[in-house]
């Protein structure tokens, strides 16, 4: 029956989302790489005629620290992510489905709660009055005038924090498809639980791996509202300076150069992955 | 062979992780205490306050009225994109899911800073309408994303049994798939729902004057630390009803 | 009345595979009928033809004299029980099987009191509220069958009506279906690859293999006569031993040399040509064993053989005995009354027999 349906029917049904996503989402992402060349005007604008001097500026060294804390923070924040994620992605798909839902439930609710709330939440636990500052003083694990708040350790939590049901929620995808049987063949064949986990479990998820990681590691280098709450002034990231360009600066072109680095860093992962899982599955077939 | 607890006492302890700021933060916003580092007694002191702040309010009714209206027009589009993507083999197929899954994967600033080129560029004045806009494209994806799990489920010779049973393909759409498919759309749009009323980052570049939603309301007061306790207020009134919301997904997808 | 239901020369291909490969049936009133072949064979694309859900690359299907080819299923006098049952889960047992009325926008009382009668029919009428999720796979059939037939279909088609059920539900199906076939009349068309399904539920079978039919015929007839190799192995165990004929007799017996058995006589329907090779078939308990020679007449034929092999069934056991090149499969009834009822070792040495109208003669291609 699926062969009888017509052509015109595809595209009737395929153009609303295919053109709000053509003229939303590729038209400003391509416009975002043309502003990029273009010479910025007085009111915040852009200006016509073509230039090179956005893109020469981001050859400064100075962008290097900026860039490799972007990418340094992005890339702990995806290891601990996915390492905190594995064991509770296995033991989410071991349980019941009743108690399943309900960890699901627990995963999903701090994921979809307010994304400024969880940074404040973590700003007042920080606080030098707040709750964290207060029991590690009295616990004598801190010094009087301890400093949690403003500094990269507090950026790299709030990051963990708020990416980790990002990492969660593929590797449960994954897991919940696992056959746990593999587990206890893995055991009678006499590995113990940690290497059965190691060398069976985590191979056989490797797909959800792998998502969780692009998710994560993408969604972090974007990253600027968490520096901006909890982090200092050395803790900057470059989505920081691509809003500083745009709201502090008005400086369109420029801002658009740094993001369309920003877009080439997140495509280059994405086609890496894409084009190794082509590669192999083609591998696979053969 | 006995299982090791590891695995539950690290899920354990990712949870405490995730819950235990939350907890805190619902638990101050009943704290006498400015700073929220010790117990100062118990007060409903932030809620009036909370009460009292009508720029809050004000800035519900804006979060209310977008959220509303981009999760039903993305429904619509995602429910359609849905459609084609599951119904159809061909190279605009494969196009179309690239364009579906890419904002998913896009960071924030990215798609706000786009999206604000192309106002800019194009001279459209920002407000109510660019973050209407900015909101139906990220949510369009995750409704399209949700649809297509539930037509992955859904079993097409039902559509066979209702044409053999006298029902027209246009009868069997509105009797048959129009009604398994309506929970997957819902929780579709309860996720729309939830992504608007969240979303700070888009709606910060592309919020004109006179457009403070919620979340761009509460980033102000986070700056100015006078009103602290009182987000903690409103903050527990927006987790109240996430884990409503979340809760009214679950048994909508679990259903049928 | 003999040509109810034609099936005349119908074809259908997907991409390069051949389908259904001009098949012509005619299917009575009030028949039930079965289409029987592996999977693959062509049998649910026919039915899906007949459904109204593919339509034929070539020929035409006719119902009651009239041309259903180029018809829509929603408008086909033809109903279908499809194999996971398809019922709706969002709506209860009634509104299952009011849908189709509904559809045709009968009166209120005409569904009201369709439905009911024929949920007293199918035994469900305390189920009528209760969704589908919540009945077992028997009932879920019987909500299929009886959303089928409110609408009085002209043919009812079941896709492998019992497949989903367990063995002991299938046999208590088996006869239910036989009832309801008997209380209303209609002609069925069923569809399967079980042999002893077709054989229990259907006045006729045909036997499908690689879009094509093989034979149309009774149970009984396609059990004992089968035509080829195809179907003689399909419906049942076949010995099979390629010979020369060398005689046709006049009382309508053919004698057949076969290298290491020498030339039995076998009955003759079926035989052609006196100058090419034949297959005869016969079934393994249609084979005696004994030890000693059987006291024959000329009727009996007789060979000697070493038995290689045996395997206990409980109710019967099986020996594979050897025969010169051949292998032959013999099955015994495990019955103290069963008048030569030797149990031979490995290695024993037996007389093995049969009655010639045991042995056909069947096609040479096909072969199995």
């Amino acid at each position: 029956m699926r062969g009888a349906r017509h052509r015109s029917g595809e595209w009737l049904i395929t153009l609303p989302s295919l053109a709000w996503l053509g003229v939303f989402f590729v038209i400003p992402a391509a416009l975002v790489v043309v502003t990029a060349f273009r010479p910025a005007d007085l009111h915040g604008g852009v200006a016509a005629g073509w230039t090179l001097e956005n893109i020469e500026t981001l050859r400064d060294p100075a962008w290097l620290p900026i860039l490799w804390r972007t990418l340094w923070l992005s890339a702990a924040t995806t290891v601990v992510c996915v390492a905190l994620a594995l064991p509770v992605a296995f033991q989410m798909a071991r349980v019941g489905p009743r108690l399943r839902q309900f960890l699901l439930l627990l995963v999903v609710v701090p994921f979809l709660s307010n994304f400024l709330i969880r940074i404040f939440a973590w700003k007042s636990l920080l606080h030098p009055e707040g709750v964290l500052t207060k029991v590690l003083v009295s616990l004598h694990l801190a010094p009087e005038d301890a400093l949690l708040l403003n500094n990269a350790g507090a950026v790299l939590l709030v990051m963990i924090y708020t990416q980790l049901p990002f990492a969660i929620l593929p590797l449960y995808a994954a897991a919940e498809k696992f056959d746990f049987h593999l587990l206890d063949a893995a055991r009678d064949l006499g590995a113990g639980p940690c290497r059965a986990f190691m060398k069976v479990f985590v191979p056989g998820v490797r797909r959800g791996i792998l998502s969780a990681v692009v998710m994560v590691f993408v969604c972090s280098l974007g990253q600027y509202v968490i520096p901006q709450f909890v982090g200092g002034a050395s803790d900057e990231m470059l989505g920081n300076k691509i809003q500083q360009r745009v709201f502090a600066d008005r400086n369109l072109p420029q801002a658009s150069a740094l993001a369309a680095a920003l877009m080439a860093a997140v495509l280059l992962p994405m086609l890496v992955v894409a084009a190794w899982q082509r590669f192999g599955r083609k591998e696979g077939a053969a | 062979m006995k299982r090791s607890r590891v695995p539950a006492l690290l899920t354990l302890g990712v949870i405490a992780f995730l819950f235990a700021p939350l907890v805190v933060l619902v638990v101050n916003s009943f704290n006498a205490s400015r700073f929220g580092g010790e117990w100062d007694g118990f007060t409903w002191g932030w809620y009036e306050k909370l009460w009292e702040a009508d720029e809050v309010w004000e800035s519900l009714g804006v979060t209310l009225k977008i959220a509303l209206s981009a999760s039903l027009a993305s429904m619509l589009l995602g429910t359609l994109a849905a459609c084609a993507l599951h119904g159809f083999r061909s190279w605009l197929q494969g196009v179309h899911s690239m364009l579906v899954t890419l904002p998913l994967v896009m960071p924030d600033i990215l798609m706000g800073m786009s999206l604000l080129a192309l106002f800019v560029v194009t001279g459209v004045e920002t407000g109510l309408a660019t973050i209407w806009i900015a909101h139906v494209t990220f949510c369009l994806s995750f409704v399209t994303m949700v649809v297509l799990g539930r037509l992955q489920d859904f079993d097409f010779t039902l559509l066979d049994a209702a044409r053999d049973l006298g029902a027209t393909r246009a009868q069997a759409v509105r009797k048959i798939l129009l009604p398994l498919l309506l929970p997957g759309v819902l929780a579709g749009g309860l996720l729309a729902f939830t992504l608007s009323v969240d979303d700070y980052v888009i709606t910060f570049f592309v919020s004109g004057p006179g457009t403070t939603t919620l979340p761009l309301r509460v980033a102000s007061m986070m700056r100015t630390s006078r009103s602290l306790p009182v987000i903690n207020a409103l903050s527990t009134l927006l987790i109240a009803g996430t884990f409503l919301i979340a809760a009214l997904s679950f048994r909508l997808q679990r259903r049928a | 009345m003999d040509d109810f239901l034609v099936i005349d020369r119908v074809s259908k291909s997907f991409g390069a595979l051949r389908a259904v490969d001009g098949v012509s049936l005619s299917i009575r009133q009030g028949e039930a009928f079965s289409l029987l072949g592996p999977s693959g064979c062509g049998k649910t694309t026919l039915l899906r033809m007949l459904a109204g859900f593919e339509t034929p690359d070539s020929g035409r299907i006719l119902l009651g004299g009239k041309d259903v080819t180029g018809l829509l299923p929603e408008q086909r006098p033809v109903n279908t029980v499809f194999q996971n049952y398809a019922l709706f889960p969002h709506l209860n047992v009634w509104e299952n099987v009011a849908f189709g009325l509904r559809m045709s926008r009968r009166p209120r009382e005409e569904i009201r009191s369709g439905v009911d009668r024929m949920l007293e029919l199918v035994r469900l009428s305390e189920h009528a509220r209760k969704r589908p999720a919540q009945l077992s796979g028997g009932q879920r059939q019987r909500v299929a069958i009886a959303r089928a037939l409110v609408n009085r279909p002209q043919v009812l088609l079941l896709d492998e009506p019992l497949a989903a059920l367990d063995l002991k539900l299938r046999q208590h199906m088996l006869v239910e279906l036989n009832a309801i076939h008997e209380q209303v009349g209609t002609t069925f068309i069923y569809v399967t690859h079980d042999q002893g399904e077709a054989m229990s539920l259907s006045d006729r079978i045909a036997v499908m293999n690689e879009g094509r039919v093989e034979q149309v015929d009774e149970p009984e007839a396609l059990y004992e006569t089968p035509r080829s190799g195809f179907v003689a192995t399909f419906i049942g165990d076949a010995n099979f031993f390629t010979g020369m004929p060398v005689e046709l007799k006049h009382d309508g017996y053919l004698r057949v040399q076969v290298e290491g058995l020498g030339s039995p006589l076998v009955h003759g329907s079926g035989f052609v040509s006196s100058h090419e090779p034949v297959r005869i078939m016969i079934r393994p308990e249609k084979i005696s064993l004994t030890l000693e020679r059987p006291q024959s007449g000329e009727r009996v034929n007789a060979f000697r053989g070493v038995v290689e092999d045996s395997v206990y069934f409980g109710s019967h056991a099986r020996y594979h005995v050897r025969a010169g090149e051949h292998l032959v499969i013999a099955q015994l009834q495990r019955s103290r009354f069963s008048g030569g009822g030797i149990e031979p070792a490995r290695g024993a040495v037996v007389w093995m027999s049969f009655h010639p109208d045991e042995g056909r003669v069947v096609r040479l291609e096909g072969a199995a």
